[in-house]
């Protein structure tokens, strides 16, 4: 075969791999977008807006249900010292957020619920989460009530590991939950949601 | 052990890893150069030898921890400085390091041919766009960057473009009489424009490119957004100095000749 041919023919193929490669996430986030018009995945029995109250990190109460009633709202179980999953998740939301405008921002909470009490201090959340966005809201509660809301959304509860290091990781449940704003619909998001897909979907929660 | 640096789940740390596929690939570099300069054709002058050595430690730092551990898995910018290094920079050197009589020495070998047509300017420089623009493919990016073989692959696509792409203009053998100072000037102008498709979607991308980057644990206290930005940034700035340096230099010994003549 002439060289010419040969480089023609890795060319050739090099820019069909390239044009079909595609990672298995983002088939996965289009099939799903092609079924349900959403890429995160509708649940199709959809637990009803958990009723809990926890505390923020002012020290206030925080009914969930009532605070976030009529909104798009995010729910999220992480923890502050999360070396991965809970600030990439945290600061693409944000990025969307802000790209949407001022108008959107009015339709959404996120909430952020800590599930390492133990390090997560008040101020702590409260200065994490703000990096991000300073309206994300920080909830704080006893590890019983916490790991019995996440049962309740079929989330995994966290574990803590029983160690006296400070550096510990804590093993938790990755996706965000989405409530549209008018109840009817309830979306996971798990890790490896892309920013273009926050932007797809959450203006559809949010019922623009 | 990782032979070679690619993306990695973990979250970053400065605990220092072994990558021995670079350093055996930097190896087999330095005793090829040790091996040509036995002879006596092949034995070039200092300068040649820290040209050479220059260019081989320039790809070392690009290739190695933690440069290429950063650029694989964590850091679009740093992705982007390693490209610099290994396509742009490294290749120009590591050719200057060569000495003219080993290169005239490959005019009767049977490699003398195919390498004529390949390192012709217009299918090199045709190579060498080709090269930047599918391994900027974010699906290319994404899939690549996974394994470390993907990963060695586009480290060496890059460095065979780069090698490629400088040949017509360092190689000192008076081969080709119509590649002029001139259009060697012109021909490194138009590699400053080409870069400026990619360099614009990084820059001016409103949403992350690369999902490697974008969901890579956070390193440093910049968004994903703005590690992209500085990437477009790093490819027309810092490619740009690197050639407009060598339109320069190409400028003024044409200028010295002209003088002289």
């Amino acid at each position: 075969m002439r060289l010419t041919q040969l480089t023609s023919l890795i060319a050739a193929l090099l820019v069909a791999v390239g044009c079909r490669m595609e990672a298995p996430e983002r088939a996965d986030a289009a099939a799903r977008e092609a079924n349900t018009g959403l890429r995160g995945m509708v649940l199709s029995e959809a637990p009803p807006r958990p009723d809990f109250v926890l505390t923020d990190a002012r020290g206030d109460e925080f009914d969930f249900r009532a605070e976030t009633d009529g909104y798009l709202t995010l729910l999220f179980f992480g923890y502050t010292y999360c070396p991965d999953v809970c600030p990439i998740h945290m600061s693409s939301i944000a990025e969307v957020k802000r790209d949407l405008g001022a108008k959107f921002a009015r339709r959404v909470r996120v909430v952020f619920v800590t599930v390492d009490p133990a390090r997560d201090t008040p101020e702590r959340l409260r200065d994490w989460l703000g990096a991000f966005d300073p309206e994300f809201v920080g909830l704080f509660g006893p590890t019983d009530a916490v790991d019995a809301i996440q049962l309740g959304l079929g989330l995994p509860p966290a574990v803590v590991p029983d160690t006296a290091a400070a550096d510990y990781m804590v093993g938790h449940g990755s996706p965000v939950i989405a409530f549209s704003a008018d109840d009817r619909l309830v979306v996971r998001y798990p890790f490896g949601t892309r920013q273009e897909d926050w932007l797809h979907d959450l203006p559809i929660l949010a019922g623009e | 052990m990782r032979w070679w640096c690619s993306a990695q789940a973990g979250a970053w740390d400065w605990t220092w890893q072994a990558y021995p596929g670079v350093w055996l690939f930097v190896g087999l570099m330095a005793g090829g150069y040790v091996w040509l300069g036995r002879s006596p054709v092949g034995r070039g002058s200092r300068r040649h030898t820290a040209s050479f050595l220059s260019g081989l430690a320039l790809l070392w730092v690009a290739l190695d921890w933690p440069v290429g551990a950063l650029g694989a898995g964590y850091l679009a910018s740093v992705h982007m400085l390693q490209y610099l290094l290994i396509a742009l920079l490294a290749p120009a050197l590591l050719l200057l390091g060569v000495p003219a009589a080993a290169y005239a020495r490959l005019d009767g070998s049977p490699v003398a041919r195919p390498l004529r047509l390949v390192t012709h300017p217009l299918v090199a420089l045709a190579m060498f766009s080709f090269v930047l623009y599918y391994t900027h493919i974010p699906g290319v990016v994404d899939e690549w960057m996974a394994s470390q073989v993907g990963s060695f692959g586009i480290d060496m696509l890059w460095l065979v473009a780069g090698l490629v792409f400088w040949w017509p203009v360092v190689v000192p053998v008076p081969e080709r009489p119509r590649f002029p100072p001139g259009l060697k000037m012109g021909y490194l102008f138009l590699a400053t424009v080409l870069n400026t498709i990619p360099y614009a979607f990084l820059t001016f991308g409103e949403l992350p490119f690369y999902g490697i980057y974008e969901l890579a644990p956070p390193v440093s206290g910049i968004s994903t957004r703005q590690d992209q930005q500085i990437a477009g940034l790093l490819m027309k700035m810092g490619g740009g100095v690197i050639l407009w340096t060598a339109i320069t230099i190409l400028f003024f010994r044409w200028f010295q000749r002209e003088e002289v003549a």
